[in-house]
């Protein structure tokens, strides 16, 4: 954990540009650019509103399936098709875009006065370039998801299949209120809604005790995070009077903080500002699953594979990142919150691969993987590349939902299997070519192989990102690090399941007669499943999986097209957004190799500052050739250590059987570390004993002290208005006289005691 | 004159209304028997756009006329629904099996009769600006409704709550009537604004202040508050369920109205009535409340528990009436009056609902169900029926967010905003209490359908009276989402208009006798009227 000592030396790398970049004068125009951008939001076109409008419409017409009792497929049609509309009014809006944010207001939410405040948050959406782009992969991803899911959740055709998908569509409009919300309330919505369909989702299978615990474990474990973001969004009103972007970031004293931090000077910033940002890290930190709070997402898998790839993987888990990069003025201004983030990142990313390695379920591996990779992402953000994090963002999203949607394949086609010590040669079994080759296309990506990769591309400008800032090269070299030991674990998953020797063992939700109607695979290899037929993918788990692997590889485009706006498109995209903020390290370095840069949209001081190198090349080059080698080199390793005899391990391999490799002979020698690591570090175990049981010992005595002490109490209370009642109960007799009597001695006694306290306060009156 | 007629006209067409069923419900044709209700509905939907372009009058309440009569329209268009198929049941079967109608033994006529009277009655509370004017409106509220009890049911109970009815509210009528005579006596006028003019202008005087101090009490029984409350329970479950709903709503808003318009002569000066009446009100809340959500608390008959919970709503609304109009141009959670009438429609509108589910059901020898074993797990038995009593259920009990949360949350701030917290502390404890006897209702519906009854209850045949409850739990949905318009009127309905001494008066101050005297007189004169 950080330490206040650590802290201290921890100054903010926006500070630690002031004495090159010759202090205050350079910080002049720091936030010149921020006001520029947000001036003159305008409002937008209401054909807007059909993003979060449409999947709502979806999640309405489910629900109406669900009280009918459709049993089709409708549902999943009318979810692709709605979810393709919004898709391609997402692509609409980036095609009309012109530059200039806008809002498009929905309706009026809470408008409230009092004394000379107001808290305006109304139900608009605020796009911009990082909303389009957040967007665009967000309703892109779903449809194709959906599409996937449709074929992938058929065995639940009926109840199941209507609620999956409700919650599906659900999840979509959440996802658009978080990331298209004007303002931090509807940020907050939107958040809760995607943790809600979260939860729903993996515990889809309500009826399997593993995930309702996995749906509890998720759903508290991102209350913690969301207590820092609701604490973060109360601050951010107290402190700059409003929730909404385009106010928020226009505000004169937010600009004021960003100048004063870009000279370095972050004694005159108030606590309040500063605390705002680490309290919205908190947040960031729970939905994104950074460590402490990562240990949801693993057992998050669950749920049903789409909703792994869809929500645990591709979108809801970027939230974080999306609610940093969104937020990125304010974390500007707080000296100790990007440091905190970059260090969180990092020994994320590391302990996440470290576990990763030692796992044997195959998606549990992909769900690591992910936390590792969003690990990275925050490392981006920490260390002033808001363009490396949404890059890494954007191509994770699709190798990852890739690697997820191909894993899920062979969960559905054998029975749910998914112990890679079970399974092998998948990928020549008649029927999974495909799976093979795209699943393969993701590893590539995921592994980051140099030059064909996107995955590479976007982890290079991460990696790059911490040698050239001084003071974080340690980040860097733990990241080239855990980049190795992510090509090992992935191509491990890929050595050991998709490609040697045929064999496969049915998971546990084979049954004796088998209805799934086609696609039978009649393989001789097969020892153990008696009867035992995987079916191969239809046509839909193809489609997706061969669209999302093109989609892998075209992203590589995405850092090249539009060149001169450095980083290529994405980094247009997020330089004109509230998240631009180019580092002058990034610059300098820039500088140094691309001759013509024009930097009109830099946030930060144009620098004079050097930037760092790696064994003296520029940084960027530099991490080419070492994230390259060290890539190829976890290849190579994962090949001879589970790789099968012959050209499929790549002649290093010796694998003649699933569940027998060199690996398991090292595991052995290495004590008991490989068990530490399959043991998840012992960290949920940790958690249980350090929290959860003192709390469930301070429950327990509460619950003592609630039931003898307080119970009594109130029992007593409770008690008295019987004992009342009883003693009254003889007044309502039923006899007529009696009512009589009492009515007229009431109005007696209520007049004679009224006289006695107005005679009391006659004096007064 | 003709000023006065032109907020008449929802009464008129209730009027004509009334004696066209007269007519119709004796009529030997099945068919026009059978279409009275529906000249009921119809007057009632024409009283209703009638009451909405109602112009404002000149009296102290100069705008409350519209919003009154129009919830009265629409709360009493939902308690027709329910009072379908009350009477001549066994009639009707009789002409069934091929028997002549008989008009001699139909009590349809009557029975829709005096319920559109009561009605005219309370509308004309409404429009009371005249102390003999509100009594006779009291009383053409009050007076069907005794003959309603009795005839609802077939049963020597509903003579026996018929008769306790008729004998108590008479002596409640004399006390308010001797009331407004002490007013009368001590201003010299009936009309309230001026009789408002001359509080303003001389000060109360021992005399009129006893006036108004009997009469409120007198009125109080209209609301059933302590100590005019005794009736209640009995009445409630001697009367058919249609019936206690009708009851339950229709005396309750007369006599707030009736509350409303004569505090308004001595008013709330800076947010406070004069000490003494304020004092009485604060007592009568106070107990009105206690005593009925704790003498709920052991009632297994649901009619019974619904008759208590009456009148601790009533205790309730009494501190909106104390807390009064606020400041002037207030908003709505400032303003007591505004809150108690809102929070009449919504009461009336969940009342309705739970009634209406009592009255949907009845056992096999058709009496209807009352016991709490009889809705026993009928969210099961009768999804709508139990839905229904679930949510109107809840909203009594003030279950956020529903409809009525939002009418007691009037009633908290405006009791807040007039600075009666020891008051809005026996609320809460009260509100407390009474969730204690609302859950007991929804556990026996919703959850507790454990043991099959011994005497199952059974759906009635008249399909109005669901309906009823549905249009009552979807109000409540529905009106708790869009409770804009309705606060708004309630807002605009309570705007009160300060009477402003007049400028030109002879002096001529009342004697200002000692007040130990006449309460004396007073108490002799009371126990006269016990015998």
């Amino acid at each position: 954990m950080m330490t206040a000592s650590l802290l201290n030396t921890l100054a903010s790398p926006i500070a630690m540009l002031a004495p090159e970049a010759g202090g205050g004068h350079a910080g002049g125009n720091a936030s010149a650019h921020l006001e520029h951008l947000v001036s003159h939001v305008g409002h937008g076109p209401k054909w807007v509103l059909l993003i979060p409008f449409l999947p709502f419409l979806a999640f309405v017409l489910n629900a109406l399936y669900a009280a009918f009792g459709v049993k089709s497929k409708l549902p999943a049609w009318t979810t692709v098709a709605l979810l393709a509309v919004a898709f391609a009014t997402a692509l609409n809006m980036f095609l009309n875009f012109d530059g200039t944010p806008y809002t498009v207001q929905a309706f009026e939410w809470f408008n409230l006065h009092y004394g000379d405040k107001h808290f305006v948050a109304n139900f608009s959406f605020y796009v911009d370039k990082l909303t389009i782009l957040w967007m665009l992969f967000v309703t892109g991803l779903a449809t194709l998801i959906a599409l996937y899911a449709s074929e992938y959740m058929s065995h639940d055709i009926g109840t199941g299949y209507n609620r999956f998908f409700a919650a599906f569509s659900l999840f979509v409009v959440s996802m658009s209120c978080l990331v298209m919300g004007d303002n931090l309330i509807m940020l907050y919505l939107g958040w809760e809604g995607v943790g809600l369909c979260s939860y729903l989702l993996i515990g889809y299978f309500y009826k399997k005790p593993s995930a309702v615990a996995a749906a509890k474990k998720a759903f508290i474990v991102n209350r913690i995070g969301d207590l820092g973001l609701a604490l973060g969004v109360y601050l951010t009103f107290v402190h700059f009077g409003t929730v909404q972007y385009s106010e928020l970031f226009q505000n004169a004293q937010l600009h004021h903080y960003i100048d004063m931090a870009a000279g370095g000077d972050f004694s005159h910033i108030p606590g309040t500002a500063q605390w705002i940002a680490l309290l919205l890290m908190v947040g960031a930190f729970g939905k994104s699953a950074q460590f402490p709070l990562y240990v949801w997402l693993p057992d998050a898998m669950e749920g049903p594979t789409p909703v792994s790839a869809l929500i645990h993987a591709a979108t809801m888990v970027t939230a974080g990142v999306y609610l940093i990069a969104r937020m990125y003025p304010l974390f500007l201004v707080s000296e100790h919150a990007l440091p905190i983030v970059a260090w969180i990142g990092t020994i994320t990313a590391l302990l996440a691969a470290t576990i990763g390695m030692a796992q044997f379920d195959i998606k549990r591996i992909m769900a690591y993987s992910t936390v590792s990779q969003l690990g990275y992402m925050f490392a981006g953000l920490g260390l002033l590349t808001t363009t490396g994090a949404a890059f890494h963002v954007l191509t994770h999203a699709f190798f990852k939902a890739l690697l997820f949607l191909a894993c899920g394949a062979v969960m559905h086609g054998f029975a749910g299997q998914l112990d890679l010590r079970k399974l092998s040669g998948v990928a020549w079994m008649k029927g999974w070519g495909i799976v093979g080759v795209t699943m393969l296309v993701g590893c590539m990506n995921l592994a980051g192989l140099p030059y064909i990769t996107s995955g590479f591309y976007s982890k290079d400008m991460i990696l790059a990102e911490a040698f050239i800032t001084p003071g974080y090269a340690a980040i860097g070299w733990i990241l080239v690090f855990t980049a190795i030991l992510t090509a090992y674990y992935t191509f491990r998953v890929y050595f050991r399941v998709f490609v040697g020797p045929q064999h496969a063992e049915p998971g546990d939700d084979h049954h004796g007669d088998d209805d799934h109607g086609h696609g039978h695979d009649d393989h001789g290899h097969d020892h153990h499943g008696h009867g035992f037929h995987p079916h191969a993918p239809g046509w839909a788990i193809n489609t997706v999986l061969v669209i999302l692997a093109c989609a892998s590889m075209l992203a590589i485009s995405l850092a090249y097209i539009q060149k001169e706006e450095s980083h290529g498109w994405v980094g247009s995209m997020v330089a004109q957004s509230t998240a631009s903020f180019h580092s002058p390290y990034a610059e300098a370095a820039h500088h140094a190799h691309v001759e013509h840069t024009e930097m009109h949209a830099v946030a930060g001081p144009v620098g004079t500052a050097t930037p760092g190198t790696v064994f003296g090349m520029d940084a960027h080059q530099g991490m080419i050739l070492v994230s390259g080698i060290g890539a190829i080199f976890g290849v190579l390793l994962a090949a001879y250590l589970h790789g099968p005899k012959g050209w499929q391990g790549l002649f290093l391999g010796g694998r003649e059987h699933a569940d027998k490799c060199r690996m398991d002979a090292i595991a052995k020698r290495a004590g008991p570390l490989p068990k530490w690591a399959e043991n998840k570090w012992y960290v949920d175990e940790f958690y249980h004993m350090v929290l959860v049981l003192p709390l469930r010992i301070i429950s327990h005595i509460f619950h003592w002290v609630d039931k003898l002490l307080i119970d009594g109490l109130v029992n007593v209370f409770g008690f008295l208005p019987r004992v009342f009642a009883w003693i009254i109960r003889p007044s309502q007799s039923g006899v007529l006289q009696g009512y009589a009597v009492s009515m007229a001695g009431g109005l007696v006694v209520i007049l004679f005691v009224v006289l006695i306290i107005v005679t009391r306060a006659g004096g007064a009156s | 004159m003709t000023e006065k007629l032109a907020i008449l006209w929802p009464e008129i067409f209730l009027f004509i209304g009334t004696c066209l069923v007269m007519l119709t419900g004796q009529w030997p044709s099945r068919a026009i028997r059978q279409f009275t209700p529906w000249i009921c509905a119809t007057a009632l939907m024409l009283a209703f756009f009638a009451a909405m372009t109602s112009p404002a009058t000149q009296g102290m309440f100069p705008t409350i006329v519209p919003y009154a009569k129009m919830i009265i329209a629409t709360v009493g268009i939902m308690v027709l629904l329910l009072l379908s198929g009350t009477v001549d049941r066994q009639l009707e079967a009789d002409v069934d099996k091929g028997k002549k109608f008989q008009s001699i033994r139909s009590n349809r006529g009557e029975f829709y009769a005096f319920f559109m009277f009561s009605l005219t009655g309370l509308m004309l509370t409404a429009s009371a600006d005249d102390l003999i004017w509100l009594f006779l409106a009291l009383e053409l509220t009050s007076l069907p409704t005794y003959i309603m009890v009795a005839v609802s049911r077939e049963e020597d109970s509903s003579l026996e709550a018929s008769v306790k009815y008729f004998f108590l509210g008479a002596l409640g009528a004399a006390i308010f009537l001797y009331g407004f005579a002490l007013i009368y006596g001590a201003t010299g006028s009936t009309n309230l604004a001026e009789i408002a003019q001359v509080f303003a202008s001389d000060g109360v005087s021992s005399l009129g202040m006893i006036g108004l101090l009997v009469a409120v009490i007198g009125v109080s029984f209209k609301i059933a508050a302590v100590p005019m409350h005794f009736y209640t329970p009995d009445v409630y479950q001697g009367a058919a369920s249609p019936v206690s709903a009708m009851l339950a709503f229709v005396p309750k808003t007369a006599g707030f109205l009736a509350l409303m318009f004569l505090l308004g002569t001595v008013g709330w000066q800076d947010g406070h009535l004069p000490i003494e009446l304020e004092a009485t009100l604060w007592i009568m809340a106070a107990l009105t409340m206690t005593v009925g959500n704790i003498l709920a608390l052991l009632q297994s008959s649901v009619k019974r528990l619904l008759a208590y919970s009456s009148i601790a709503h009533s205790g309730y609304m009494l501190v909106g009436i104390i807390a009064g109009p606020g400041p002037e141009g207030g908003k709505f959670y400032e303003n007591g009056l505004a809150a108690v009438l809102f929070y009449l429609f919504t009461y009336g509108v969940m009342t309705v609902g739970t009634f209406a589910v009592l009255a949907s059901l009845e056992h096999r020898n058709g009496k209807e169900a009352d016991h709490i074993d009889d809705i026993r797990g009928i969210c099961k038995s009768h999804p709508v029926l139990g839905w229904t009593l679930v949510i109107t259920v809840l909203s009594t009990l003030g279950f956020p967010p529903l409809l009525g949360f939002i009418g007691k949350l009037g009633l908290f701030t405006a009791g807040i905003s007039g600075g009666h917290f020891a008051l809005i502390v026996v609320l809460g404890i009260n509100s407390a209490i009474a969730a204690c006897y609302y859950l007991r209702l929804i556990a026996a519906a919703y959850i507790d359908d454990s043991e099959k009854a011994k005497d199952p209850v059974y759906a009635t045949p008249f399909f109005m009276r669901p309906i009823a409850g549905v249009l009552s739990a979807g109000g409540v949905l529905l009106f708790m989402v869009f409770s804009g318009p309705i606060v708004d009127g309630a807002l605009n309905a309570a705007s009160y208009n300060a009477p402003v001494p007049a400028p030109h008066h002879d002096e001529h101050h009342a004697e200002d006798e000692p007040l130990g005297d006449d309460i004396a007189m007073i108490t002799e004169i009371n126990e006269n009227h016990e015998d």
